[in-house]
């Protein structure tokens, strides 16, 4: 197993396996309702400084009591949780104006306009510089692209533009880590386009973007960590990179007739499992080889290549084969 | 260097938060059309009850009335106490247990409490700011009615010196002072009731469940006011010194009644304030 | 105005859920404590009064010069009448014929004084200033004037050195504990036994308690208990203990707060404010022949006509003749002018007082109360149907209206008077 995969299992206990300064971290937290539901079950999730850590997994699976307990609107029944290094919900009052948060949809005084809905949240704000309050207010609106819709009524907003203020309220002061939760819910694919784009050029000035969803092909793009959730656990984390590499990779090579046979030779004699044949073309896993040594040895051997494809599973496949469990299939 | 590297250490507090804080929330509820409404609602009572009594004061009707409210056209000035006498059984504590019980449940529901938490406001700060709001409506509503009472009751009777209840009649200015203090009176009297509201508030995401168990907490104590079989507890009631108003309006005002009926209030309120706080700052906000 | 200060660096560790629902129960406590304990350490200090008998007090209390004070009396009556069909909330005195009623009272310990009897918006108050006395009911806006005639005035004025002078023109008191206490000690010596009980505290005040029990078998009055002010010799509370209730007093009245100081002129003075409506009424003083028949026939004083007294003291029975009950019932003021006397007189002082005391004033206060209702179902409901009649009966005092028009009263058992009738 690749040493960049936290696998929950080992680390769960917080023992000295987190690599460089986490921005979210948490030791077996555990929120347990009154009614005796586990919705989050001994989490232990580490998100390094600088990195998109796409929160994924179906709806129900604990992301948003995860991300409550994290900014201490939820009292967890057990275990520890910290933000930028300092612990939750104790640290709240020192933290969280670092801290920009969109949490389960946006939320705003109907009877207000969008502005005024911000000024709210920037007069209420104890660390905020009210003299600098309306710059940063007209900056955030222009950064979701609401400049326009600032006068509207936040009730005759469209679902995407609630969404862009919950972001622009996120974005009222320079923060040091981002938490959004279903950020891209009910935009069109050209909003869910410019939220990656915000995310990307956030996470390149060092801000730290913990994003959750349940949709894993909107956001798998702009992601450098993933942890993936099911039925209260986290059942996966890791850079995405590593993530992607657990699964099996497989090479596919195309040659001409009367090649086949040269080529599984080839194949075979670099210790690769019996290739399996379909025509003119050639299957199987490349365990712990460089896809480039495959296509080397088979050009030493004159065998002509027509074709060569080597192929990763996604991360959804990765998550289906750890879990059985598929993403929100409705969608 | 990067944006987030080039914060370092805690953010600071800036001078006066708690005074925006306040300034913003007051803004918010005074500045609201539903609250808007139900003060010029109360404003409203005043201006009927002085048109009825106006157009009817030279019938068989004129004089009758229970309270103030056969005084009035004698002495304009009586139609704020008429008219408080006519709101303080219902009419008030609706008002005052719509936006108390509304305060905490309405952010809730709303969904606009998590964003003031994660902004961070503080759970006991933002309480406070919460309850000193519904207390300046609640005092708002009160002075709605005496207001547009005294400048009614100016038009359509006149405003002269004072009989009181004892018979003896004091100069207009004198008896404006005794119909201020029964306007504070009042005013203090309803605190309990917001502290109450405010608990109700902590306790539940739909704000009309709040603001129904405030008013029907009203309601319940007057009702238990009235058994003669509860007597033991009728000093405690909620309600049972809201009456007591009338003290401003004797010969030589006992101020230990006055004391003992605001006495009570402050234990209404701080009991109530006590477990709105408790139940506040341990709640999971999960709306 | 940009004068920051920075968070504490370690922030402090946050109360548990179980520590914050301990605030408010600690709260609550101390709540409760803050209500309860002034009353506590108010009887701590109701012992030490130095030692006196009975005939001493009793002595004390006649020789006490008149004291200025002003102070809140609450009036308690548990007579086990039926409940009136109207409520308590307007000061009427008729309300002090059932449950408790508060008065505050002010007197200069001479000839000027008032009381009031408080409603929850309104007052029935009383103002005595030498020869005049006031009436007035906030309720209706009506003042009653009292005055003696010219002729009367000069008389009025050697008079007023007497003992019976602060009650000449009388006819609108309302109950205080001096007066009540002033009738029960009156009588004291001759038809009762008088016995100390234990020291109190009456209005935050030592005060000596005075047991006077009836000799007499015969009445419905078990004992009167009168506390009196240790420092003036005020009578501070009386309690009027029934056969029937060994628990609670039938009737009480009693200061829940006193103030020894002379009142301020303005409370003391009165005059009828614009738009009132006035009567006014002259009261005619009793001649010097009146005066000492009445101390020749002692208390009982000369019977109008029609009215016949049996038995003595606290036993005592008075029988009226001739009254048109089924006239009054109807509420047909012709009836009202055949009953004997304004005031009927009792031979028990106390008696007497209560009668006073619930009395209407002339016709006005209950008769005004009864407009809209049915006057003969109120009739049939406040009384008990018995072979004799009508009877009222309640803890204190017995009433019955026979069909052939007597009237029977007293502080007796209802028995007492259907063997009469």
């Amino acid at each position: 197993m690749s040493t960049g995969v936290l696998d929950p299992a080992r680390v769960g206990q917080g023992s000295g396996d987190d690599t460089g300064p986490l921005a979210v971290r948490t030791d077996g937290l555990t929120k347990r309702f009154r009614s005796g539901q586990v919705a989050v079950d001994d989490l232990a999730l580490r998100v390094p400084r600088g990195a998109v850590y796409g929160f994924l997994g179906p709806n129900g699976s604990g992301k948003t009591t995860t991300i409550r307990m994290l900014l201490g609107l939820v009292r967890p029944t057990g275990g520890q949780a910290w933000l930028l290094d300092q612990p939750m919900p104790d640290a709240g009052a020192a933290v969280l104006p670092r801290v920009g948060a969109l949490v389960e949809g946006p939320a705003f005084h109907p009877y207000l306009s969008g502005r005024a809905n911000l000024d709210r949240l920037a007069a209420v704000d104890a660390t905020a510089d009210p003299r600098t309050a309306a710059r940063r207010r007209d900056e955030a609106l222009e950064r979701v692209g609401l400049g326009a819709a600032a006068e509207k009524r936040f009730r005759q907003y469209s679902l995407g533009m609630k969404q862009r203020l919950g972001l622009a309220a996120a974005l009222l002061q320079p923060r040091e880590l981002l938490v959004l939760d279903e950020p891209t819910n009910g935009l069109d694919p050209q909003g869910t386009r410019e939220v990656r784009h915000l995310v990307r050029e956030l996470a390149d000035a060092g801000t730290t973007v913990l994003v959750s969803s349940h949709l894993l092909a909107e956001i798998e793009q702009v992601c450098t960590h993933v942890g993936i959730m099911s039925r209260g656990h986290l059942v996966l984390q890791g850079a995405r990179s590593v993530l992607a590499e657990r699964g099996q990779a497989r090479v596919s090579v195309t040659t001409t007739t009367g090649h086949v046979g040269a080529a599984a030779r080839v194949l075979r004699g670099l210790g690769l499992e019996e290739p399996v044949v379909d025509g003119l073309r050639l299957d199987a896993p490349v365990d712990g080889l460089a896809p480039e040594d495959v296509s080397a040895a088979l050009v030493r051997a004159d065998v002509p290549v027509v074709g060569f494809e080597v192929r990763r599973p996604s991360l959804e496949q990765v998550f289906v084969e750890l879990t059985g469990e598929g993403f929100d299939v409705a969608r | 260097m990067s944006h987030a590297e080039t914060m370092v250490g805690a953010p600071v507090q800036v001078r006066g938060a708690f005074g925006r804080l306040l300034r913003s929330e007051l803004r918010l509820q005074l500045g609201r059309r539903r609250n808007l409404v139900l003060l010029a609602g109360l404003a409203a009572v005043p201006l009927l009850l002085g048109l009825v009594l106006f157009l009817t004061r030279d019938t068989d009707l004129a004089g009758q009335g229970p309270g103030f409210v056969g005084k009035v056209t004698e002495n304009g000035i009586f139609l704020v106490v008429a008219s408080i006498f006519v709101c303080l059984p219902f009419l008030l504590p609706l008002t005052i247990g719509i936006a108390s019980g509304d305060a905490v449940a309405g952010e809730a529901s709303a969904g606009t409490l998590r964003y003031l938490l994660v902004v961070p406001v503080a759970r006991t700060r933002l309480l406070v700011v919460k309850a000193l709001a519904a207390l300046a409506f609640a005092g708002s509503a009160v002075l709605a009615i005496a207001v547009v009472g005294l400048v009614a009751g100016a038009a359509f009777f006149g405003l002269h010196d004072v009989v009181l209840l004892s018979g003896d009649t004091v100069p207009l200015g004198v008896g404006a002072v005794r119909i201020a203090g029964v306007v504070a009176y009042v005013a203090l009297s309803m605190t309990g009731l917001v502290a109450v509201g405010l608990f109700y508030s902590t306790l539940t995401e739909v704000p009309v469940g709040a603001m129904a168990a405030t008013v029907v907490t009203a309601i319940v104590s007057g009702v238990l006011d009235t058994l003669p079989a509860l007597s033991a507890i009728h000093p405690w009631l909620l309600t049972h010194h809201w009456l007591d108003f009338a003290e401003f309006l004797r010969i030589e005002p006992d101020w230990q009644v006055v004391a003992g009926g605001l006495g009570v209030q402050a234990a209404w309120v701080a009991v109530f304030s006590a477990l709105a706080w408790a139940r506040f700052t341990t709640a999971d906000v999960s709306s | 105005m940009t004068e920051t200060s920075p968070l504490p660096p370690s922030p402090r560790r946050t109360l548990s859920a179980r520590a914050r629902w301990a605030f408010p129960a600690v709260v609550a406590v101390g709540v409760g404590a803050a209500f309860a304990a002034p009353p506590l350490l108010a009887s701590a200090d109701s012992s030490g009064l130095p030692p006196v008998t009975p005939e001493e007090l009793v002595a004390a209390v006649a020789a006490a010069q008149p004291q200025a004070l002003s102070g809140t009396v609450v009036y308690t009556a548990r007579l086990g009448l039926p409940s009136l069909p109207f409520g308590p909330e307007t000061a009427d005195p008729v309300n002090l014929l059932d449950g408790s009623s508060t008065l505050r009272v002010w007197t200069d310990g001479g000839e000027r004084s008032r009381v009031s009897l408080l409603g929850d918006m309104s007052e029935f108050s009383v103002v005595h200033d030498g020869p005049e006395v006031w009436t007035y009911a906030s309720s209706d806006d009506a003042v009653v004037h009292y005055t003696v005639s010219d002729a009367d005035r000069a008389r009025y004025e050697s008079l007023k050195d007497d003992a019976a002078a602060g009650q000449v023109p009388g006819g609108a008191d309302l109950p205080t504990p001096t007066e009540a206490a002033q009738q029960v000690l009156d009588q004291a010596e001759q038809l009762s036994h008088v016995s100390l009980d234990a020291e109190s505290t009456v209005a935050g005040r030592g005060a000596y308690q005075l047991v006077v029990t009836p000799k007499t078998p015969g009445t419905l009055v078990a004992r009167v208990v009168v506390a009196i002010d240790a420092q003036t010799q005020t009578p501070l509370r009386v309690q009027v203990w029934s056969t029937q209730d060994a628990q609670t007093p039938a009737l009480e009245v009693g200061f829940t707060d006193v103030t020894f100081a002379t009142p301020s002129d303005s409370v003391l003075a009165f005059s009828a404010p614009a738009g009132a409506t006035t009567t006014e009424k002259v009261v005619t003083l009793p001649t010097d022949e009146q005066i000492a028949a009445d101390h020749a026939a002692g208390a009982d004083g000369e019977l109008p006509e029609g009215v016949t007294v049996s038995g003595t003291g606290w036993a005592t029975v008075v029988q009226a003749t001739g009254v048109d009950v089924p006239g009054l019932v109807a509420g047909d003021p012709s009836a009202l002018a055949a009953v004997p006397s304004g005031h009927p007189t009792i031979g028990s002082e106390s008696a007497q007082g209560l009668l006073d005391q619930f009395g209407p004033q002339d016709g006005a206060g209950p008769a005004s109360k009864f407009q809209g209702l049915d006057p003969a179902a109120l009739y049939d409901s406040l009384t008990t149907k018995v072979p004799e009649g009508h009877l009222i009966s309640s803890a204190l005092l017995s009433v019955l209206i026979t069909d052939d028009g007597r009237v029977l009263a007293g502080a007796v058992p209802a028995a007492t008077l259907q063997a009469m009738a």
